[in-house]
């Protein structure tokens, strides 16, 4: 049952209102249905939206995003572009107003597609504790945790040359994720110098796959490599079975929509 | 925490209401404010029924605890007719296109292609598909909403263009 | 501006010409709906738009187990939570029997209100918690604590019917019981006959999971008890009569104090005719005084509310070389769940639906209705047809292709016509079927023999 639902001005207040036994409540898009409906102890809610954490700012090499912004804003906005595939491909409008970027990173999969995209664009997390800001790569964050006192300002990440998403749902638009692949590339001279490539859909977190990387730095784009790289990733995947797929279709599929993210068929 | 006061304009009219920690912005428009036009579907955010414009930008209204948007802005089904009870060319779209059957995700429908045509004022079907998608009928009504949802954006067009 | 419409078929008049008798003023024309205004506006009123003064909220405890015996209940917790009003439990329903086909005489009755001594599947309701605030109904109900001594599950209709399953039914079979047999028998000619006769026989098996309804709105009602005693029900309801007459029995009052105000349902396909929560909400109208709403959560739609019966169905056919079917037998699992609700029912159906739209001179059918510890199975669209369809036309296209035949064609070489006796024994009349056949091959383009463009369903089969 909800016993206190408080909507503190500033970030210094919210987070002495967490310190009372309270859980931060952003967009709610998560938290809400596992609340409604639900016999559910005594919870208490700081809501973030009034914190002053929404915003986005972009130079020529970098993008910021502050934590509470919402999934449509950066739909909205122009600038963002790189990010438009993977925010249209979560939910439906009417919650990506409501959902927000660091809610997004602490979802569980199959959610989460913006934090997998995140991963792959290299994203450091800036975050708040009594100890004062710090960053923290998302990989880190998404592995290490926050500490208790700790609460994510925003996301920045530097703005890739080419950035490819493709994720595979049960139907064309608002579904979960069966398998979502995020990369960023570089290749020069038709063989690959650089490459990030993160997965969602196949284990409990995103997974940033550095195996799979592997596999492709210094070998042309091509099947053979992206084969190759499937092949590295498989060990690390362990994906799950829920509503929208069997953790057995999910490794099966895994190659075919690793090939189609990288390759574009 | 005790019951807290909310003010809210609704439908262009400025509300108050006193919400329980617990009372989502859906509870408080159908129960304190007695606006039972938007409906309850799963109260989990998935099947878009009690979809309401919260400053101009629709949101699952079972979702938003409504004391988190105190002083906000609010648009509801109820809202889309003129004052003197005239069909705005959405609502008149979907009562000529036979878009409703049980009638039950009709509000949140009208709410998520009010604001669809507002961002995109002349949509492809593709882009209406898209736009819909979190809206559920199961009655499975989904083409002649499509359609009533193109023929408004027609219909809208065509008056600003007289 | 007209309305546009573009959805209007025009009437086909190129065949049955004579049958048409004067002229259609709604078929063919645009009519709109009488509550369409309603729904647009946000005006019309669904039951839960009730929102009468002093609204208590019921919730209920189930249980998590598949099968088992109670050995306690304590609600004491549940008492103590704030804003709790009333806690229920089987002691506190009159008749604390659902049978929703008792008034057409379908027996035993089998499902109680509230659990007694045991639980049958899982979400099954055990105690029913009224409160002021929803928050404090599921509070409670989440407190009331059962102990259990966990029974073997039987989740499979054929493991059931097997010799030495659990018999987990108080009636002592794991199968209804039709007139004295252990399946609704459907019997024509000499089946067996029929094989030994035939150049083929082919015997596939179907199988269709649980579905369910999920409509938009949640099942549920809200009880008002009115200055004269009377009980007024606000339901959604798709069987408002039904809804009635089952409630009154199982509260143990005259018909006439209960007032059913429905009509309006937000989605129902069948899944809103069991009657499972007014009976309930009278019961806790009547202990408070006051009005009570008992509304399915969206996981308890899911969970508990009816689904659409899983089947299994073998079908095995006797088919001359020419694709005539001479023989047809189909043994039917139809999963009834836990309870009888409407699957007794739904399984006749069946039974009367099979061998298909075919005539076929050997029939032999065996459909029983099963009972597993799975959630109670019930009525939806068409229930005992829609699989079984499913499975008979799944059998047709793959006899064609056994045979290396058309698929329509043999369709059109088996159709009944009128006049054909049915394996129930009743003459087949305004048959059409070659007809809607004709007539889809021409829409997608699929050509036909000519021989089969003259066959007609008014034409008596020769021979």
């Amino acid at each position: 049952m909800l016993t206190a639902v408080l909507v503190p001005e500033s970030l210094d207040a919210a987070r002495a209102a967490l310190a009372d036994e309270a859980r931060p409540l952003a967009g709610g898009t998560y938290l809400m249905p596992r609340l409604n409906d639900h016999a559910t102890p005594p919870t208490r809610l700081v809501s973030l939206r009034r914190v002053g954490l929404d915003g986005i700012a972009v130079t020529a090499d970098t993008v910021s995003i502050g934590a509470t912004t919402t999934l449509a804003r950066i739909e909205d906005d122009e600038r963002l572009a790189v990010l438009h595939s993977c925010i249209r491909s979560i939910a439906a409008r009417p919650v990506r107003t409501l959902a927000t970027v660091a809610g997004n990173l602490f979802v569980r999969q199959p959610y989460g597609d913006l934090a997998v995209a995140l991963l792959a664009l290299g994203a450091d997390v800036e975050i708040r504790g009594g100890a004062g800001p710090r960053t923290l790569p998302l990989d880190r964050m998404l592995s290490a945790g926050l500490a208790a006192d700790e609460l994510v300002t925003g996301v920045r990440f530097d703005r890739p040359a080419v950035f490819r998403y493709h994720k595979a749902g049960r139907r064309r638009f608002n579904s979960a994720s069966i398998v979502t692949v995020a990369a960023v590339l570089s290749v020069a001279d038709g063989v690959v110098h650089d490459a990030r490539v993160a997965l969602g859909g196949l284990a409990p977190r995103p997974l940033r796959c550095e195996p799979a990387e592997r596999a492709l730095v210094g070998r042309p784009l091509d099947e053979a490599s992206v084969r190759a790289a499937a092949h590295a990733a498989d060990p690390l995947i362990e994906p799950v079975d829920d509503a929208y797929a069997s953790a057995w279709y999910r490794r099966r599929v895994f190659p075919v929509h690793l090939r189609r993210a990288l390759l574009g068929h | 925490m005790p019951s807290q006061i909310v003010t809210l304009t609704v439908n262009g009219s400025p509300q108050e209401l006193i919400a329980h920690p617990s009372t989502t912005l859906l509870r408080a428009l159908r129960e304190n404010l007695g606006l039972t036009g938007t409906k309850r579907g799963c109260a989990q955010g998935a099947c878009g029924t009690c979809t309401v414009l919260l400053d101009g930008e629709p949101v699952v209204s079972c979702l938003v605890p409504v004391v988190t948007v105190d002083g906000a802005e609010v648009t509801t089904v109820e809202g889309l007719a003129d004052a003197d009870g005239g069909l705005s060319p959405l609502q008149q779209a979907f009562l000529d296109n036979f878009a409703q059957q049980c009638g039950f995700c009709t509000p949140g429908m009208l709410m998520t292609s009010c604001a669809l045509l507002r961002r995109t004022p002349a949509p492809t079907r593709d882009e209406v598909d898209e736009g819909l998608s979190g809206n559920v009928c199961r009655c499975t009504g989904y083409e002649p909403i499509v359609a009533a949802v193109l023929d408004a954006a027609g219909r809208t067009s065509a008056e600003v263009g007289s | 501006m007209a309305p546009i419409n573009p959805r209007v078929n025009p009437i086909d008049h190129d065949y049955f010409p004579h049958e048409r008798r004067g002229s259609f003023s709604v078929i063919g024309s645009t009519v709109q709906r009488a509550d369409a205004h309603g729904h647009v506006t946000g005006r019309t009123r669904f039951f839960e738009d009730t929102a009468p003064r002093g609204l208590l909220h019921l919730k209920v405890h189930r249980t998590t187990r598949h099968h088992a015996r109670i050995n306690s209940v304590d609600v004491t917790a549940a008492r103590q939570v704030p804003g709790v009003v009333a806690v229920l439990t089987h002691e506190d329903v009159p008749n604390n029997w659902y049978t929703v086909l008792r008034l057409i005489g379908i027996e035993p009755d089998d499902e109680p209100v509230l659990a007694e001594d045991r639980v049958l599947y899982r979400g099954e309701p055990i105690v029913a918690v009224v409160a002021e605030t929803e928050e404090a109904a599921w509070d409670g109900a989440g407190r009331v604590v059962v102990d259990y001594t966990d029974l073997p599950a039987v989740l499979d209709v054929e493991e059931a019917l097997a010799p030495g399953a659990p018999v987990i039914k108080q009636a002592g079979t794991n199968y209804f019981v039709y007139e004295g047999h252990h399946c609704r028998r459907v019997r024509f000619g000499d089946v067996e006959a029929g094989f030994a006769a035939a150049d083929h026989v082919f015997s596939w098996t179907y199988g269709s999971a649980p579905i369910e309804h999920a409509p938009t709105e949640t099942t549920g009602c809200i009880v008002v008890p009115q200055g004269d005693g009377r009980l007024r029900i606000h339901s959604n309801t798709q069987a408002a009569f039904f809804t009635l007459d089952n409630t009154a029995l199982i509260i143990g009052r005259p018909f006439a104090d209960l007032q059913v105000v429905g009509g309006t349902v937000g989605g129902g396909f069948g899944g809103k005719v069991d009657v499972m929560v007014e009976p309930l909400a009278c019961i806790a109208a009547t202990v408070t005084n006051r009005p009570v709403q008992y509304s399915y959560s969206r996981e308890e739609e899911m969970q508990v509310s009816s689904p659409r019966a899983a089947e299994r169905i073998v079908i095995t056919d006797g088919v001359l070389d020419d694709g005539s079917i001479v023989a047809r037998k189909v043994v039917l699992y139809v999963d009834a769940g836990a309870y009888s609700r409407h699957s007794p029912y739904g399984t006749t159906k069946a039974a009367a639906h099979f061998p298909g739209p075919y005539t076929i001179p050997h029939v032999h059918i065996d459909a029983h209705c099963v009972y597993t510890n799975r959630t109670p199975s019930s009525a939806m669209r068409g229930f005992g047809v829609t699989i079984g369809d499913f499975a008979l036309e799944s059998q047709m296209d793959r006899i064609a292709r056994e045979l290396d035949m058309d698929p329509l064609e043999l369709r059109l070489k088996n159709a009944y016509r009128d006049g054909d006796v049915k394996a129930h024994r009743k003459v087949a009349s305004g048959t059409g079927l070659i007809e809607v056949i004709q007539r889809a091959a021409d829409l997608v383009g699929h050509e036909l023999a000519a021989e089969s463009r003259l066959l007609s369903s008014t034409t008596p089969r020769e021979g």
